[in-house]
């Protein structure tokens, strides 16, 4: 079953160089309980996708076409007042606990329990009580911390706080962006273990966000490769990362540091970022793509479908049979 | 082996360093634990070397690198440089040794003045230190541009930090850091922030410059993977204490202390089944 399924969405910012457009006509869908991973570089676009997902877009931003399709509505075109219904309750963010997502001058338990009593005001204290508790086993944190602020946790308990107030309600959907950036490694590895295991246990279907693709690898069974607001390839964990045929996945791929062997490491030139204002038709990946084509700034590129799940979006048509 | 060629073998030499932090007394401090950041480090660090500091978030690796540019004085221990002990300088003296140990901080969109356009942050430490005159300081200024790959220079010199890319401002951060042309500079996680395929060419370019001026780097960072691609040696730190030294690929290869087996295990990597 379709759970969310998201048909050329395109968001802008109105910026004082004019409309900039962050997200531009993309389509991806996700199954109930599986997990979709959007990756690529900062600016990209994914987190106004996360955004858009919540209800969130900031004031200078509008979807300017595009539908949002979640368990048979139209999120596309909700009011404020219809979001407030289903953010938190249906669909929920884990956010970066770096980002002050958690206010210093409520207890930790206070603020998880508000999650809670705001879409089920008839709840007697109780069960709210035994809820909190649940939510702080599931993820591990012992019950005498519930009445701590918030400065008195660690930053991987921070983190672990801010997973227990997005499954508060139990939502069908959670989207999380960038959850582990601001943790070290062994903390990193914890949520991630932990994120997984919730996902599997609640039957949750699952959006994670971030820049680092391994972390993206080790949670996802579905990846959506993004550059400059344009999805650029897309297919299943394998596919994309084992056998990836678009440009940029290919650079983004070969110059992540492993602990295996740094003799393959690809050092890119330096990057431009194309300017995402105006109108423009090609490939935005042109001006550092090392592709010898020469219509790839002109001509707009296309779908090219490499099987049934796999396709890269590119102007190369003979992308699928070239050797990688 | 004589002890003037036994001290002269390392640039940068650290020994018995402990560092502690004590809470202020207060009205509201219930006890005064201290905190043990370092743990009677002893460390050397060769010449024309990048030496890398792995560690968790809390293992004492920042506040190493803030004792080895004296931003922090340390509780017990010595610092040697070519040998000198330098851990009690004041006044010119340290003022000189400032000119030969710089630091590269961690975030490019923190560490940069907004107010100050990147000729006047790379100028600052010239004119701190007093070296050349004005055409000779402008020279220096478009020059070190250059190296660190922000050409042609001239395009750079009177812009603002906010008009540059995070990657942009490290290498902005690393010309300033490179202008008095240093012998040892502190590299703390300055790749954090950026993305990978920007901080790959960040390590290229720390290369670069190693091998052009013969530069010494200590490189803090908890990432294993960036520390094996970019360093000649490695030390591990856990809770203030070395727990293990070794080339970087004897560490990856052939890891000895338990907390290094564990920093290899949990780093996040492709695993298809």
């Amino acid at each position: 079953m379709t759970i969310l399924s998201v048909e050329n969405l395109s968001i802008g910012y109105n910026t004082k160089k004019g409309l900039l457009t962050a997200v531009n006509n993309i389509s991806f869908s996700l199954e109930h309980g599986r997990s979709l991973g959007f990756v690529g570089e900062s600016g990209c676009g994914k987190t106004t996708i996360g955004m858009a997902l919540m209800g969130l877009l900031p004031e200078n931003a509008a979807i300017l076409s595009g539908k949002i399709h979640f368990s048979g509505e139209d999120l596309s075109r909700f009011t404020e007042k219809q979001w407030r219904n289903i953010r938190g309750k249906e669909i929920a963010m884990i956010f970066q606990a770096a980002m002050n997502a958690l206010n210093p001058v409520f207890r930790v338990g206070e603020q998880i329990a508000e999650a809670i009593t705001t879409h089920n005001p008839d709840l007697s204290t109780d069960k709210v009580n035994d809820r909190l508790k649940t939510l702080f086993n599931m993820v591990e944190i012992p019950e005498s911390r519930m009445s701590d602020f918030p400065h008195e946790y660690s930053g991987g308990m921070k983190q672990r706080a801010i997973i227990a107030m997005a499954l508060a309600c139990s939502p069908k959907l959670v989207v999380a962006d960038e959850p582990t950036t601001a943790l070290d490694v062994i903390v990193q590895d914890q949520i991630l273990k932990e994120i997984k295991k919730i996902q599997k246990a609640m039957n949750m279907s699952l959006i994670f966000i971030s820049h680092d693709i391994a972390v993206v690898a080790e949670v996802c069974e579905n990846i959506c490769v993004m550059y400059a607001g344009q999805i650029v390839e897309m297919g299943t964990k394998q596919e994309v990362f084992k056998s990836p045929k678009h440009p940029y996945t290919k650079t983004l791929l070969a110059s992540y540091l492993s602990l295996d062997s740094d003799e393959d490491i690809f050092v890119p030139d330096m990057m431009e970022t194309p300017d995402l204002t105006g109108i423009n038709t090609g490939c935005r990946f042109s001006v550092n793509c090392n592709c010898k084509s020469k219509n790839c700034s002109k001509d707009a590129p296309g779908w090219i479908d490499l099987t049934s799940t796999h396709k890269a979006f590119c102007c190369e048509q003979g992308l699928g049979r070239k050797q990688s | 082996m004589t002890e003037l060629t036994k001290k002269n073998r390392f640039i940068i030499e650290l020994k018995g360093i402990v560092k502690e932090y004590s809470p202020q007394k207060s009205f509201f401090s219930k006890c005064d634990n201290r905190v043990i950041a370092l743990n009677s480090i002893d460390l050397g660090i060769k010449k024309g070397e990048i030496f890398g500091l792995v560690g968790q978030s809390g293992s004492g690796k920042t506040t190493m690198g803030r004792l080895l540019v004296k931003l922090e004085q340390a509780t017990h221990g010595t610092i040697f440089l070519n040998g000198n002990p330098v851990t009690n300088l004041t006044g010119k003296a340290l003022n000189n040794y400032r000119s030969r140990v710089q630091m590269i901080f961690q975030d490019p969109y923190q560490s940069l003045n907004p107010y100050l356009s990147i000729s006047e942050t790379i100028l600052e430490p010239l004119n701190v230190h007093k070296i050349g005159n004005n055409d000779q300081r402008y020279e220096k200024v478009i020059h070190t541009l250059e190296t660190v790959g922000l050409s042609p220079g001239k395009e750079y010199y009177d812009r603002y930090p906010h008009q540059l890319s995070g990657g942009q401002r490290q290498r902005v951060a690393i010309a300033r850091a490179i202008v008095l042309e240093p012998e040892f500079i502190v590299a703390d996680e300055p790749t954090s922030m950026l993305d990978a395929t920007i901080a790959i060419q960040l390590f290229r370019l720390l290369t670069q410059i190693r091998d052009k001026f013969n530069m010494t780097f200590l490189f803090i960072t908890h990432n294993l993977a960036a520390a094996k691609y970019l360093c000649d040696r490695i030390a591990v730190i856990h809770e203030g204490n070395i727990v293990e030294i070794n080339t970087a690929d004897e560490i990856i290869q052939n890891p000895q202390h338990p907390y290094t087996k564990k920093l290899i295990q949990v780093q996040p990597g492709f695993h298809f089944n």
